[in-house]
């Protein structure tokens, strides 16, 4: 089965750390809605137009997939079990309101997963592109070839005065999402981010935590996206949130000299002191677990800790969540057992990291 | 080293602040940090189903009166979803394409709200729309010519415009339908 290459790695194509500020900004998402002419939206569609747009939608994209250099493979949310959508959504290939599976939908992934189409969503068509690092004209040019496939194929929902027609009206317009996920621990440490979160709101921009439920941001990692979809063109929208990211990761390394600067010894024993955690741990929660990988991080970028892979908050941050954990444990766990079982894989993590690097101290028995 | 507020915790946290316009640096624990120096995403984030209770509030203001002209006043209604404006409102979403049609007028007043004083696209549009847009306007012409032209008791020119427009007419129909 397809689906199953999909799930055993927690590792991406989007989350190899390479590029500039590839320190700070983790990845760039593009996301565009589109809608069929003729279908009513998801949330008033019978079941019978859901097959047809699911039908519809797949074919075309699978017919001029050699277009885009890559294969797709569809995933029908009814054939996928709970615990397997569950995966899907922490390693941000579908969002949680297409997990619930109400609605016959799929997703199409490409080969690197890069690429990720859903298709009955709350619109029939959501795009999504990621990348590596801060990336958004690359992230938008290819979003836009998918754009292109399904317009020569498909009519689309769209209307001169207002543009694509989404079943949200925040998405109308454009219909584009464009985000960037940053990991911002100095701006944090410095409690400098409730005023730099104000500032963001106030041109027009959202920022929110990605990880973690509500609304805390677990391990200092913060999503910056548009919030505005009409009276802008896409490329306005594309440059007004890079011109934002710019600032906020020159905020982020002027706070990080500050710290490097003036709180040398306090600063490394944290981080170190978290790397500790990281390592001997036996029960660590999300929570614990994710800031102490925050702390780690920045230690690698600052060069303060030497001879871990920077990879490892990407990567940790994805296999820590709950449904990798039950995945990877192979049977359904307590929550005070997740708790165990995820010590043992990141300590398990850090040991491969020991044994591979030269660089590194001999390994510990952990 | 050891928090300075509680006294208890060790200190993990350092926060820089200018007092009297010099800086001292204060080193706490993490409870104490997160309790003196708060930090809150909340404010910030934005969870797209609050829009509904938004949307709700900017237009929903019930009074008395306006509930009864709802009442006797047919509601305005999508026909091809039967989601009315105010299911709309109340959903945050709408129902299909069409109700952008249907809600044609009020909606100008529900985007200035989303999207910072924005009621029209100016981005990107399908290839192949320009031609439909591009083609209205021919009919759009060639009609208003025909009229001239029966006000002129030009008949036979008249004909021969109606023909044109009409074959542009199928052109746009069968276009928009194997598009
Ligand atoms: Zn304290
Ligand atoms: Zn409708």
């Amino acid at each position: 089965m397809t689906i199953e290459k999909f799930l055993e790695s927690s590792v991406s194509g989007w989350m190899d750390p390479r590029g500039e500020d590839s320190d700070i900004v983790m990845s760039t998402r593009i996301r565009l809605a589109r809608n069929l002419r003729g279908y009513r939206f998801p949330l008033s569609f019978t079941e019978n137009e859901a097959h047809q747009v699911d039908q519809l939608v797949t074919a075309a994209l699978v017919d001029s997939a050699e277009k885009v250099g890559t294969t797709f493979s569809s995933i029908p949310m009814e054939k996928t079990t709970t615990l397997d959508r569950q995966i899907l959504v922490e390693k941000h290939l579908i969002s949680p309101n297409l997990a619930k599976g109400q609605i016959p939908g799929s997703v199409l992934l490409s080969e690197d997963e890069g690429i990720s189409v859903m298709v009955n969503e709350e619109d029939h068509i959501r795009i999504q592109c990621l990348f590596p690092g801060l990336q958004l004209e690359e992230a938008y040019e290819q979003a836009d070839t998918i754009d292109r496939i399904f317009e020569k194929e498909l009519p689309y929902a769209f209307d001169e005065e207002f543009g694509y027609l989404t079943s949200c009206p925040t998405n109308t317009g454009t219909g584009l999402r464009a985000s960037v996920m940053m990991h911002l621990p100095a701006l944090t440490m410095t409690n400098q981010m409730g005023r730099i979160i104000q500032a963001i709101m106030r041109v027009g921009m959202v920022v929110r935590g990605i990880y973690g439920e509500g609304s805390e941001a677990l391990g200092n990692v913060y999503q910056v996206s548009n919030q505005t979809t009409l009276g802008k063109t896409e490329e306005e929208i594309l440059e007004d949130l890079q011109s934002i990211t710019e600032q906020i990761i020159q905020k982020e390394r002027e706070a990080r000299e500050t710290l490097l600067h003036s709180e040398q010894p306090v600063l490394a024993d944290t981080l170190y002191r978290s790397l500790g955690v990281l390592t001997y741990a036996r029960i660590i929660s999300t929570d614990e677990a994710a800031k102490c990988l925050s702390d780690v991080r920045l230690g690698i970028d600052l060069g303060i800790i030497t001879g871990v892979d920077v990879s490892i908050l990407n990567e940790c941050m994805i296999f820590m969540q709950p449904g990798f954990i039950q995945k990877y444990a192979g049977n359904s766990l307590q929550p005070n057992e997740r708790d165990v079982f995820r010590a043992k894989m990141i300590r398990e993590r850090l040991t491969i990291e020991n044994k591979t690097t030269t660089k590194g101290e001999k390994p510990h028995d952990v | 080293m050891i928090c300075e507020n509680c006294k208890q915790r060790p200190a993990k946290v350092t926060v820089t602040q200018v007092v009297n316009g010099e800086q001292v640096n204060r080193h706490y624990c993490e409870v104490c940090a997160q309790n003196l120096h708060p930090f809150h995403v909340e404010a910030a984030h934005q969870d797209p189903l609050a829009i509904h209770q938004l949307l709700q509030n900017w237009f929903n203001v019930p009074t008395q009166e306006s509930t009864q002209r709802a009442q006797s006043d047919q509601p305005l209604k999508c026909d091809t979803c039967d989601w009315t404006f105010r299911q709309f409102l109340n959903k945050g979403k709408f129902g299909c394409a069409d109700c952008y049609d249907s809600f044609r007028k009020q909606l100008p007043g529900v985007f200035k709200r989303l999207h910072n004083g924005n009621t029209k696209h100016v981005g990107k549009t399908p290839g192949g729309f320009e031609r439909v847009i591009e083609l209205k306007k021919q009919i759009e012409s060639l009609r208003a010519q025909m009229q001239e032209a029966v006000a002129e008791e030009n008949f036979e020119e008249a004909a021969t415009l109606r023909d044109e427009a009409r074959m542009l007419e199928e052109q746009l129909k069968n276009g928009a339908d194997s598009a």
